[in-house]
């Protein structure tokens, strides 16, 4: 019986999760035919959430590119496949491995601290007092980071994978003496335009799932200090089955 | 003019409001007393527009709260002026920035203009000279005293402060609401000042409301509610040592 309850509430817990993000999302939406929304914030949340999350995406992007090579060190040698690496790591970076590990970092860089920033507005009451000035916080926050958001993780996206790749290509060249031309080649004999711009839709999509989840937790903030840890906790958390459940949906219908 | 008829706020089960009715007449000081949790800060946000009652009439300046437009909620808003009880200070915000910040949202004041009127502010609340400094580097005090000049620089016909001097020594908290005080005699705009720091704001109010599990059950002139018969308020007056003269420990 208290089962039954405890898998109720959550059921409960979820739904309102899922119906508010979704409610959030429409009114995002409404605000932007015609765009209505402010554009210094939107500038400045362009600058702390693109510019400044760079460093740490390139970082992780060469990384990734390493360590797959690394990883294919045993096929490659075992079946004599230099002549496919190229392709093989094109095809995991930038379809997959890309848009999902550089989401997750920037769900944990940007959509943490967008949802404890919001939280903090929204317990100190300085979003009440946005509103009493006839601020909707909807065009004032929400907006804003929703696009800037979208923008930095695509923009990003699409300089990891360079980077990723690049750092593939040397790793190869170092490891397995695959030189340059053969591994570009056999990537872009291989890869179709579909491939890049899959890898753009996720990544677009994933900014937006991370944007609505960490603006509808931090605004849904509730019990002071305590409570905004919880929004960052839960913003992490849900967005990232959210990355991956439309990573799956995504590579299902796109392809 | 404000006038709330029979009001009720719910979050979730919990009652903050339970049919509440208040009538506060134009530049009026309304001093607003109560126990913790008792609803004084969901009166205020009844009030400033931002919580809708699930029942009752909500009226401000003849506008109904409950059925009136976006945008007719707004024009009203832009008349109200509400100090948090949290300060709610933009914390990216310098000093002056946040006190010109509803001058430069609600008006089409110079540049010049704005800086003027805030530096003027400041003054009045004795922060002149702290124009520059982020809110994380003020005491607790200076930041209600931002939020206070905040909440008053676009000369609101209503200023609503809720506990202006919550957690401030009681000299502070004098100085506070005397600040207060002086802002209602110069404008002669309604003030509604919630506090926990009874003696002061009997000193200040022309009527003081107590508030009682989310009802209004006093309502009167300060000489009035001293005199009240009922018994909460007595109670209340009491354990705020309110009109104890001659009271000592022998
Ligand atoms: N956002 C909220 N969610 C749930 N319950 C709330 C919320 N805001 C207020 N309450 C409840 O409503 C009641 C009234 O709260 P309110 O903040 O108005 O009290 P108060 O008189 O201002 O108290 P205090 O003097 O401590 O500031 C309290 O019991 C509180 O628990
Ligand atoms: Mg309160």
């Amino acid at each position: 019986m208290q089962a039954l309850a405890q898998f109720g509430s959550i059921i409960i817990q979820l739904s309102t999760q899922i119906g508010g993000t979704a409610m959030l999302l429409a009114q995002i939406f409404r605000r932007l035919a015609p765009p209505r929304f402010d554009g210094a914030e939107f500038r400045k949340c362009l600058f702390t959430m693109g510019y400044k999350s760079l460093s740490i995406m390139i970082a992780t992007a060469f990384v990734v590119g390493v360590i797959l090579v690394i990883q294919s060190f045993v096929f490659v040698e075992r079946y004599g496949m230099r002549s496919q690496l190229g392709w093989g790591a094109g095809f995991v970076i930038i379809r997959e491995l890309g848009p999902v590990l550089l989401a997750l970092m920037f769900s944990g860089r940007v959509g943490a601290f967008t949802a404890a920033e919001l939280g903090t507005m929204t317990v100190t009451e300085q979003v009440d007092g946005l509103r009493c000035l006839a601020i909707d916080p909807i065009s004032y926050l929400v907006v804003p980071r929703f696009v800037a958001m979208i923008i930095s993780l695509t923009s990003l996206t699409l300089i990891g994978n360079t980077v990723a790749l690049f750092s593939a290509s040397i790793m190869g060249d170092l490891m397995l003496e695959v030189d340059h031309h053969t591994f570009w080649s056999s990537l872009f004999s291989m890869l179709t335009p579909a491939d890049f711009m899959l890898s753009v839709t996720k990544s677009a999509l994933f900014g937006g799932i991370i944007a609505v989840n960490s603006c509808f937790f931090g605004l849904s903030t509730t019990g002071g200090a305590p409570g905004v840890g919880v929004s960052v906790n839960k913003t992490v958390v849900f967005s990232a089955i959210a990355v991956f459940v439309v990573d799956f949906y995504s590579t299902f219908v796109l392809g | 003019m404000i006038d709330l008829l029979d009001v009720h706020v719910a979050f979730g089960e919990q009652d903050a409001l339970n049919g509440l009715s208040l009538h506060v007449s134009d530049g009026a000081l309304l001093g607003i007393i109560g126990p913790g949790g008792c609803g004084k800060s969901t009166l205020c946000r009844v009030i400033s527009g931002l919580v809708q009652p699930d029942f009752g009439e909500v009226f401000v300046h003849q506008t109904n709260l409950r059925q009136c437009s976006r945008q007719q909620l707004h024009v009203v808003q832009r008349d109200i002026g509400v100090q948090f009880q949290n300060d709610a200070l933009f914390e990216h915000l310098t000093v002056l920035e946040n006190v010109s910040y509803p001058l430069t949202r609600l008006t089409t004041l110079s540049c010049s203009e704005m800086e003027g009127r805030s530096v003027e502010a400041l003054a009045t609340v004795g922060l002149a000279g702290f124009e520059n400094r982020l809110p994380n580097r003020l005491s607790g005090g200076q930041r209600r005293r931002v939020a206070l000049a905040r909440a008053c620089i676009t000369k609101p016909r209503i200023l609503v402060c809720d506990e202006p001097t919550a957690g401030l020594d009681p000299q502070t908290s004098r100085t506070i609401l005397d600040m207060i005080a002086g802002i209602r005699y110069q404008t002669k705009n309604t003030v509604i000042v919630v506090s926990s720091d009874v003696v002061g704001l009997f000193s200040i109010s022309s009527r003081i409301a107590l508030v009682w599990n989310g009802q209004i059950i006093e309502e009167d002139t300060t000489t009035k509610v001293r005199q009240s018969e009922r018994a909460e308020v007595k109670r209340f007056l009491d354990d705020a040592r309110l009109p104890f003269a001659g009271w000592t420990w022998d």
